[in-house]
């Protein structure tokens, strides 16, 4: 600690920080620009200026950036110096002076660091009277808006994308009075997390390209704390709505998870709340008349007595769904609404975690390893923020190294990026094919799953001889499994990564293998192993059967009533196998938020709410459990499906839910009877949480128009909805001050209207929130001593004549099913194709765009191909969940036709 | 002294005697008389009311009516649904739905952005001009008579349809 005087009172700060770090955290209001806590300074915007004293005695003092200047002990500043608030208010005007002040027109007005720093400074009057600078603006693809002219040249654009993010296609160009920052040309912003230019903009030149489309002001939404569900990561989101309709998805810090910045899945995914597939009304094939609750209930209740049910779970529905669904249909009857493969693959991912030796890391354990090794994993793909924190990683050791070596802190960021250059910590990557991470990595190598285990199990085994000894690896395997071992037993914090991408349980387990001998060797090791989605976790740990079994029962006769939650079977097994299915179910009933091809087949379609609909949790790949809130009330039925689950089982007769009803009552339920889900009820506060007798306001204090918003429909004001399940209240009326870190609905503090209000929730800038970063895991290693390793033992991959091993490739825009219902991410989804090696389509003489016929289990496919360089032979990808590629339990292998050569 | 509790706090209140009435006022009829002869007065004197709405008053140039949207000179709609002015309405009236002007409207639209939608609740309005003072685009001023009265209140609901002002031509 040292002891800094602010204005000429003592304060206690951190060393190491620097001083504009310092102020912000003391609580005071300094405006900057050019500094982010995540990025670091580089002094560029000059307006953190602050005066800076040699001793007591010194009354002149010199003006200093606070952002380049580290704190030291008794060292004198001062905010409030004469000097400095003119020079800080004269780098105002001047950045000003070209500034539009098109703040009526901006989408960023009432949500701007521009405008906040400007009243903050006191600038209200416009000097200058000449011509301002004008720019040409650009397009910039489906997720982002382009305005140059509003621009301040503080450059965190491009720290963020290019330096932080990785991404090639944005720049700074020019120079002097005419520095443009954008793309060589017109075109689509590559970089998979360049939504967040839209919060690290402090102006309005990136604004959010998809609430542009249905424009409003941050203080005219009702805004609620929400998690992402486009994959198991589990970003903490905030999701924001007015006039029934999601408007806006923006990211909400998790300083565990996923700090400020979240994918552009996560942040452009949002548009199927509002899309036209929405099942929002009450379906019953035969009876159109059925459309209000009740008699819903009493139809699907009969149904459900008649005969013997079986119920179909979801990984993409909240705990509670899932709980309520296999509370109705009993234990017995629980099925898992995924892929057989998928849930081999998780559930061994489980048994892992759960017996194993390893924890999972968090984000900042993430960014801190010293050594990372990746088996199998597409991880732009499958994890996509994982590999934002990758990037930081690999340049984190020898940034560190460097910062001892020089004397420069860490937050230097030119200073530290200048002395690093490409220096980067060792990441090994070894992946079926080309995949992004391979841009960090020290060395990639491309090899089929089987092959990609045995060196993992080679890795362990040179890492600890009691892991069993992998034969036949060539010669070049076994010189790099020798070095990627030898520098995994340098590291101190090395984090091993796999997951379900490769589709392979051997390269899962050759992952473990390398972590707990790792840990044997006393390593302060991590082992993060990806699953696909939201709640695919939180599903495993509930338990129940594999989807083959629910199909056989109903084959067999063992059932006849199918519920299924919030799933798409065709998404989940063979187009055949789910005709059978559904057919010779008596009666199908779907609770579900989107039509897809199951509700087709349905008898029985009950509009269930979507992530901004209802409240539940969500266990996270890491283990963690997370809560996400309800943003609105929709009109009509629609509503959370453990509540219509619940009063499903009431109309039954059922009584097992019977003293459940709001989701307090769920979560404690659940965390009562089942012992793995303890803890559940402490990740946000009860229902009857109160701050001085009030709720938490999801409006903010200036919301607009609520005595004209609903005036066409009932020119009485209708009164608001209440929300029992949640101590957030649905009007502005109630606290808004600083809630607990897992309910803040929006980031706002006076006189900081934009995402950079941040800074007042945290205890310091850029660290965890006030009462601890929200969540809480449930998965930690057990507490033997010594791993029980795998002894599996691979065979060398064979490549086998007319056949191919194909793997499922997974798309971040793409593969999910619900994101794709944006149009911006639909935009950018793959090309239905089949990848395979160049060398292998030669051979049988197919070129690019060649149609690939083939039969995978018993099953005729006509796909196109492209061909790659750099796969290894024998084994293809094909990207899945795609529109237009059928369902294929991958990987396996497929057969070819023989090609008709002319 | 007073005792205390009979103080008032206010120190205003007056204890009134009541004295019993005399011969005169408890037959009544001066003061009937008295009271006619004022209104017979006022029958001869100027009138203080005008026969609205047939005749009207002179408004003062800062009387606040009903607001209209405005058009630039080049009868171009003015408004960008900035929102400020619903953000600073007391009285929580005012709402819109803001769009995106397309290729080939410039001529109907003066800025990037309009207001598609926008509707003032009138029976909610308390007519304190807020939102004239908050609009800085010059696009709403309640420089437009009073608001009729109406027996439905649908009716209040006042859309562009009714608060933009006309093009002129
Ligand atoms: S575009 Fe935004 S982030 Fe980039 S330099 Fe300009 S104001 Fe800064
Ligand atoms: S990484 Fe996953 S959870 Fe995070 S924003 Fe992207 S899709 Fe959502
Ligand atoms: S005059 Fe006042 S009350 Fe009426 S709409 Fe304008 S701001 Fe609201
Ligand atoms: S303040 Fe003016 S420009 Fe803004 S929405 Fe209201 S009327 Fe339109
Ligand atoms: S924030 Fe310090 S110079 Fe920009």
């Amino acid at each position: 600690m040292a002891t800094l005087f602010i204005d000429n009172a003592p304060y206690q700060v951190k060393e190491g920080k620097n001083l504009l770090e310092a102020c912000l955290s003391l609580g005071f209001d300094l405006p900057y620009f050019c500094w982010h806590p995540a990025m670091g300074s580089v002094g560029a915007c000059r307006q953190c200026a602050v005066k800076s004293f040699r001793d007591e005695e010194d009354t002149r003092g010199k003006l200093v950036m606070s952002c380049m200047e580290p704190v030291r002990d008794q060292a004198r500043i001062s905010i409030q110096d004469a000097e400095a608030v003119g020079f800080r208010a004269g780098i105002i005007e001047w950045l000003m002076t070209n500034h539009p002040h098109d703040c009526a027109v901006c989408d960023e007005g009432g949500s701007c660091h521009l405008q906040d720093m400007t009243v903050m400074t006191g600038h209200n009057y416009r000097r200058f009277r000449f011509n301002k600078r004008t720019y040409r603006n650009q397009d910039l693809g489906p997720f982002l808006n382009h305005e140059m002219n509003r621009c301040i040249h503080c450059y965190r654009c491009i720290r963020f994308y290019k330096d932080y993010a990785g991404g090639k296609d944005l720049d700074a160009m020019g120079a002097h009075n005419h520095v443009y920052f954008g793309r060589s040309e017109d075109g689509v912003l590559e970089n998979e997390f360049s939504g967040n230019l839209a919060e690290v903009c402090p102006t309005g030149v990136f604004t959010d390209k998809s609430l542009k489309q249905h424009y409003t002001r941050k203080w005219d939404m009702t805004h609620a704390p929400s998690l992402c569900q486009g994959c198991a990561m589990g970003c903490n989101i905030i999701a924001s709505e007015r006039y029934g309709e999601l408007r806006q998805i923006s990211s909400r810090f998790n300083g565990e998870v996923n700090g400020y910045f979240i994918c552009d899945r996560g942040r452009f995914g949002y548009e199927f709340v509002n899309s036209e597939d929405r099942i929002r009304e009450i379906g019953v094939k035969g009876k159109p008349e059925i459309k209000d609750r009740d008699s819903l209930l009493r139809t699907a209740a009969a149904r459900i007595r008649e005969g013997s049910v079986l119920g179909i779970g979801s990984p993409r529905a909240s705990l509670e769904s899932n709980f309520a669904l296999r509370k109705l249909v009993g234990e017995d009857n629980f099925y898992h609404g995924v892929a057989d493969t998928e849930f081999d693959l998780v559930n061994l991912t489980l048994r892992i975690l759960k017996e194993g030796t390893v924890r999972t890391p968090t984000l900042p354990e993430i960014e801190s390893a010293d050594a990372i090794l990746i088996l199998g994993e597409d991880l732009i793909n499958t994890a996509p923020r994982m590999v934002l924190a990758l990037r930081q990683a690999v340049r984190r050791g020898p940034g560190e190294a460097l910062s001892a070596r020089m004397n420069v802190p860490l937050w230097q960021d030119a200073a530290i990026r200048q002395a690093i250059q490409q220096d980067k910590a060792p990441l090994f990557s070894i992946t079926p094919y080309p995949v992004r991470q391979d841009e960090l990595a020290t060395k990639s190598l491309y090899e089929s799953p089987d092959d990609i285990s045995r060196i993992g199990f080679a890795i362990a085994h040179a890492i600890d001889p009691d892991v069993t000894e992998i034969k036949r690896l060539s010669d070049e395997e076994r010189m790099w499994t020798a070095h990627m071992a030898a520098v995994l037993l340098r590291a101190e914090r090395p984090l091993i990564i796999s997951g379900y991408g490769a589709g392979s349980e051997a390269v899962i387990k050759s992952a473990a293998d390398v972590a707990w001998a790792l840990k044997k060797s006393g390593k302060d090791v991590r082992l993060s192993l990806t699953v696909p989605e939201c709640n695919s976790m939180g599903l495993a740990m509930m338990g129940g059967h594999r989807l083959e079994s629910a199909l056989d029962a109903v084959a067999h006769g063992h059932a006849d009533t199918v519920i299924i939650l919030e799933n798409d079977l065709y998404r989940r097994a063979e187009k055949t196998l789910v005709d059978e299915f559904l057919q010779k179910s008596r009666h199908v009933i779907l609770l579900d938020q989107v039509y897809h091809q199951t509700a087709e087949e349905a008898d029985v379609i009950i509009p269930a709410g979507t992530f901004a609909e209802a409240d539940g949790t969500l266990i996270s790949g890491e283990g963690r459990a997370q809560r996400f809130y309800q943003v609105f009330v929709p009109d009509g039925p629609v509503q959370e499906s453990w509540r219509w689950l619940q009063q499903l089982a009431e109309a039954c007769g059922n009584r097992t839910l019977s003293h459940l009803r709001i989701l307090d009552d769920f979560v404690l339920e659940i965390a009562k009877t089942c012992p793995q889900f303890e803890g559940i009820e402490h990740i946000a506060p009860p229902s009857d949480f109160r701050i001085g007798a009030q709720k938490i306001a999801r409006q903010p204090h200036r919301y607009s128009g609520r005595t004209a918003k609903e005036a066409h429909i009932q020119v009485s004001e209708r009164k608001p909805p209440s929300d029992e399940d949640s101590p957030l209240s649905f009007t502005m009326e109630g606290y808004h001050g600083i809630p607990p870190s897992a309910v803040v609905p929006f980031f706002w503090a006076p006189g900081w209207n934009s995402i950079q209000s941040i800074n007042k929730y945290q205890i310091e800038v850029g660290g965890p929130l006030h009462d601890g970063d929200p969540g809480r895991r449930l998965i930690e290693p057990g507490d033997a001593h010594t791993p029980v390793f795998f002894a599996e033992q691979a065979a060398p991959f064979p490549i086998r004549p007319d056949c191919l091993y194909l793997i499922p490739q997974y798309a971040i825009f793409g593969t999910e099913e619900f994101s794709v219902h944006s149009p911006g991410i639909a935009s950018r989804s793959p090309a239905a194709a089949i990848t395979v090696a160049r060398a292998d389509a030669d051979s049988w003489g197919l070129r690019d765009g060649d149609l690939l016929e083939f039969q995978f289990n018993g099953q005729e496919y006509k796909l196109a191909i492209q061909t790659n360089q750099q796969y290894p032979r024998g084994m293809g990808t094909l990207p899945i969940g795609l529109k237009g590629v059928p369902f294929m339990d991958l990987p396996g292998w497929i057969r070819l036709k023989p090609v008709e050569r002319s | 002294m007073e005792k205390l509790e009979n103080i008032s706090l206010t120190g205003r209140k007056k204890v009134l005697e009541k004295k019993p009435m005399n011969f005169l006022e408890r037959i009544y009829l001066p003061s009937i008389v008295q009271g006619l002869a004022i209104t017979f007065k006022h029958l001869f004197k100027k009138k203080a009311t005008i026969q609205y709405p047939e005749q009207r008053r002179e408004f003062s140039v800062n009387f606040r009516g009903i607001h209209s949207l405005k058009r630039d000179e080049e009868g171009r709609e003015r408004c960008t649904a900035c929102g400020l002015c619903a953000l600073s309405c007391p009285a929580e009236a005012i709402t819109m739905i803001a769009d995106e002007r397309k290729p080939g409207e410039e001529h109907l639209y003066r800025e990037e952005k309009y207001a598609a939608v926008y509707e003032i609740n009138m029976l909610r309005c308390i007519f304190c001009g807020f939102c004239e003072e908050a609009c800085p685009k010059q696009a709403i001023y309640l420089d437009g008579d009073i608001a009729p009265a109406d027996v439905d209140r649908k009716n209040f609901i006042y859309g562009k349809d009714k608060l933009l002002e006309p093009l002129l031509k």
